[in-house]
């Protein structure tokens, strides 16, 4: 089936998983960023509603969930927008990585303290009624997929569609092999 | 010879590499630290933006006149000020309910004292659990011992300061009495009020009632005109805007 005079169908089967794996990348970018979008914005118009579901977990002091419920939302966006783009992506992936930790643990505390939250990461803020589950493995389900994703997004930045390839802001390795003919002479620096 | 001029040639050629590579490295910088000031720039102006509209009044001046209503609401309004009706439905132990006191409770002060929009404060029990139910029915009962409007609000704003976590018992009967000598209520009869929970029946008929008639999704609600403002209740900027706009 495969022809076997030309080079090209060794090579290919080895492309075509990297470039599978580059559209891998760009999906969990997909994925993630649009969640961290939309969460995000669902809470920026009204951050006392995203600073009550912080005190809520009961886990930081006042004024220091006062700072989180402000930022966190305007950190989604940027990091959300940046993660779609393609912008950053290593590190926006590193920031949204620890932002899932953060929500993982924060979940999980309160699910052993036996607090009844709303988690308040889609909108909502406060407690839920006595008779509302709180669903908790539910979100840490779906905050450790988030997880997965920006691990994935770290292991192999930035894939396909990336502003930062546009840009030559993607990885050195890709720059290294460019520019590269001869035979070298290693000694020959000696400046 | 020969030799010389190949070295000479590679040395050039190394050089012109070396210098590619470093306008390279260069140019990528650039693009880096523009992109990583444009985000800061970015995300400097919405944190500006949130904060700004987001931030709570201060109450200056005298507040508009308070009146308990025999049956369970607070009325705080200007004489002859009937609408627009802003309902505030609330539970002394809820922690968002607290955040909104905090938030835009003196929006709603402002906005009455100026004569644009008459208050209602709904004081429920939302809470089956203890002990949380438990806190909740010892304050309401504290806040309905006193009679006097202009207290009345007065200890609506220290028991939402007060508020005990979700976790823990909380709103004692020697707290609540103290709280009350705080902000000047006199007379043994509401001591004895206070530690009796005289008023938690008549609280709880009143809660239930109002819970089963307005279905409330939950505390707190606050609603314009019978209308729910959801999130905008914490947005003061906002709610001011939406009860101007319900009063033109």
């Amino acid at each position: 089936m495969v022809q076997l005079a030309s080079g090209r169908p060794v090579l290919s089967p080895l492309q075509s998983v990297a470039t599978a794996l580059s559209w891998v990348t760009t999906l969990a970018r997909l994925v993630l960023g649009v969640s961290l979008f939309v969460a995000g914005a669902i809470k920026i118009g009204a951050p006392a509603v995203s600073v009550q579901a912080v005190k809520a977990y009961e886990l930081l002091p006042d004024t220091l969930a006062t700072v989180v419920g402000h930022g966190l939302p305007i950190v989604e966006i940027i990091v959300g927008i940046l993660l779609v783009l393609g912008l950053l992506t290593r590190p926006s992936a590193v920031v949204g990585g620890l932002l899932m930790v953060a929500f993982i643990v924060g979940i999980s505390s309160a699910w052993a303290r036996g607090l009844r939250i709303d988690c308040g990461c889609f909108g909502g803020g406060g407690t839920v009624g006595a008779d509302q589950d709180p669903g908790y493995i539910w979100e840490l389900l779906r905050d450790v997929g988030f997880l997965l994703c920006a691990a994935w997004i770290v292991y192999r930045p930035p894939g396909r569609l990336a502003m930062d390839s546009a840009l030559g802001l993607a990885g050195s390795r890709e720059l290294g092999t460019a520019g590269d003919d001869e035979d070298d002479e290693d000694g020959s620096d000696t400046d | 010879m020969s030799k010389r001029a190949r070295e000479a040639s590679a040395k050039a050629r190394a050089a012109a590499q070396r210098e590619a590579v470093r306008k390279q490295e260069q140019r990528k910088r650039t693009t880096m630290l523009t992109t990583i000031g444009v985000i800061v720039v970015v995300a400097g102006a919405v944190t500006w933006w949130s904060v700004r509209q987001s931030a709570s009044e201060q109450v200056t001046g005298a507040l508009a006149p308070v009146t308990i209503q025999p049956d369970g609401p607070i009325v705080m309004a200007r004489p002859g000020v009937t609408a627009p009706v802003i309902d505030v439905y609330e539970d002394y132990q809820c922690p968002a309910c607290k955040q909104l006191e905090l938030t835009s409770g003196s929006t709603l002060k402002n906005l009455a004292a100026e004569g644009k929009a008459k208050v209602v404060y709904h004081l429920l029990t939302i809470f089956k659990q203890e002990p949380t139910m438990s806190n909740s029915l010892r304050a309401a009962s504290a806040a309905r011992c006193v009679t006097d409007g202009a207290q009345w609000i007065k200890y609506h704003d220290r028991l939402y300061q007060e508020q005990p976590s979700e976790t823990s018992v909380g709103f004692g009967a020697d707290d609540l009495v103290r709280w009350g000598r705080d902000i000047g209520v006199t007379g043994a009869d509401f001591e004895t009020c206070v530690r009796d929970q005289k008023n938690v029946a008549a609280h709880q008929q009143y809660s239930a009632q109002v819970i089963a008639t307005q279905k409330l999704p939950g505390t707190p609600t606050v609603m314009l005109d019978g209308q729910s403002l959801g999130t905008t209740a914490f947005v003061p900027s906002a709610l001011r805007e939406a009860v101007l706009d319900a009063a033109k």
